[in-house]
């Protein structure tokens, strides 16, 4: 087997490993700030219909332009985004309903909010880095203080899904923003064998586990369906993979690969032809695994999942490819005709 | 060791506990496997969501999943 699949192959027990003491702290820490659950939040407002779309924040958002095409279409259905792709929809004039959280860093997350404690460029490079968000790599300062004045003039509109694991800087951002916060537990391990940390938490706070599955993206893509019912569930921005040509120190797991295997770094990356574009797109393990995870909890998905990323790497069993023009055309059509577009 | 086991002389060869040597090498491996996770775990053959246990009546898995 490949280097990089036989990481992917060990990735379920190594998150597990990874967030799962410093996720059940901050449930402990948050445990004073929970008022609402998230099945709460289909009872509020949201858009119209069956259909919404998830924002992830991979590379082809960007280079689709696929928000500006969304703001455009007037959409009219329920939009969800990961966090990492807050900033991205607020400067392209796209107000998310519901914007979802999970990630435990304790510095890192609150970024995506804008952090208005940030005084100088930090010496951690994960945002310059990578290209999930552009803007980040040019000016880390001015980027931050715009999306601190975005987020504090859309958060009332808001409402944030978020994980007990989340980072308390992020909850505090969140309730400092006057955003609507409603809870979940991340599904740690199995809920229905002894000694479950799921089963654990749940009976520390009543709160419904989501499976998550590895990423904030994936988890935005399951809030859409297991949680607000949406029976067509269009990707953008969810590519699960880099873009071609992207150097591999760019890479969001580049500093720990190579810290990991040294030398032979370059061969835990996985090169994979999207069948549509006929572009080569490839992934680290951790992708990899992402992906493969993604592909397994949409056979199980009691909903039509249509990838309109135009790139990336999430294509298989149980997922629809669809250009966004199209996918957005045909929900127009099929409000028009039940009535509420 | 009992101590009527102990002999009253030095062996030259150094003797590795294996058994130790392993769990110190999968200890490493599980620690620098886990920076490459995700930020969330994933619990493979099992629902999307669980809502808790009803009264008496088993988990409440949903019905999407």
């Amino acid at each position: 087997m490949e280097l990089g699949r036989k990481i992917a192959s060990a990735l379920e027990a190594a998150t597990f490993e990874r967030v799962a003491g410093v996720g059940l702290a901050n449930a402990e820490r948050n445990h004073s700030r929970i008022a609402r659950s998230v099945l709460e939040i289909s009872e509020t407002p949201l858009g119209a219909g069956e259909a919404a779309v998830v924002v992830g924040a991979g590379p082809s958002l960007h280079r689709r332009r696929s928000l500006e095409r969304l703001r455009a279409s007037g959409f009219a259905g329920t939009i969800v985004a990961a966090d990492g792709a807050l900033g991205a929809c607020l400067r392209a004039g796209v107000v998310p309903h519901v914007v979802v959280s999970v990630d435990p860093h304790p510095e890192r997350i609150v970024r995506w909010f804008g952090d208005p404690a940030l005084r100088t460029a930090p010496a951690d490079d994960y945002f310059r880095r990578q290209e999930m968000d552009p803007v980040q790599s040019l000016d880390e300062l001015s980027a931050n203080r715009a999306l601190v004045e975005l987020v504090d003039a859309y958060g009332p509109k808001i409402k944030v899904a978020a994980a007990t694991s989340a980072a308390p800087a992020v909850v505090e951002r969140c309730e400092q923003a006057r955003m609507e916060i409603y809870w979940w537990n991340p599904m740690y391990d199995d809920y229905d064998k002894p000694g479950s940390l799921s089963r654990r938490l749940w009976k520390m706070n009543g709160l419904p586990c989501l499976n998550g599955g590895g990423n904030v993206g994936t988890a935005a893509w399951v809030l859409a369906h297991a949680v607000l019912g949406k029976r067509r569930v269009g990707l953008i921005g969810l590519d699960l993979g880099y873009a071609p040509g992207t150097p591999y120190e760019k890479t969001q797991y580049y500093p720990e690969l190579r810290e990991l295997l040294g030398d032979r770094y370059r061969e835990a990356f996985i090169h994979t032809e999207n069948p549509v574009t006929r572009e080569t797109w490839f992934s680290d393990p951790a992708y990899h695994w992402f992906r493969d995870v993604f592909l397994e909890m949409a056979r199980l998905a009691d909903c039509e999942t249509i990838n309109c990323t135009e790139g990336g790497l999430l294509f298989g069993p149980g997922i629809t490819t669809a250009p966004l023009d199209t996918f957005l055309e045909t929900t127009a059509s099929t409000a028009r005709k039940d009535g509420h577009g | 060791m009992p101590e009527f086991l102990k002999g009253n002389y030095k062996v030259d060869a150094r003797i590795e506990d294996k058994a130790a040597s392993a769990d110190s090498t999968d200890e490493f491996e599980k620690k620098a496997l886990s920076r490459l996770g995700g930020s969330i775990c994933f619990v493979s053959k099992k629902s999307l969501i669980w809502k808790g246990e009803t009264d008496g009546a088993g988990t409440k898995d949903s019905q999407r999943a």
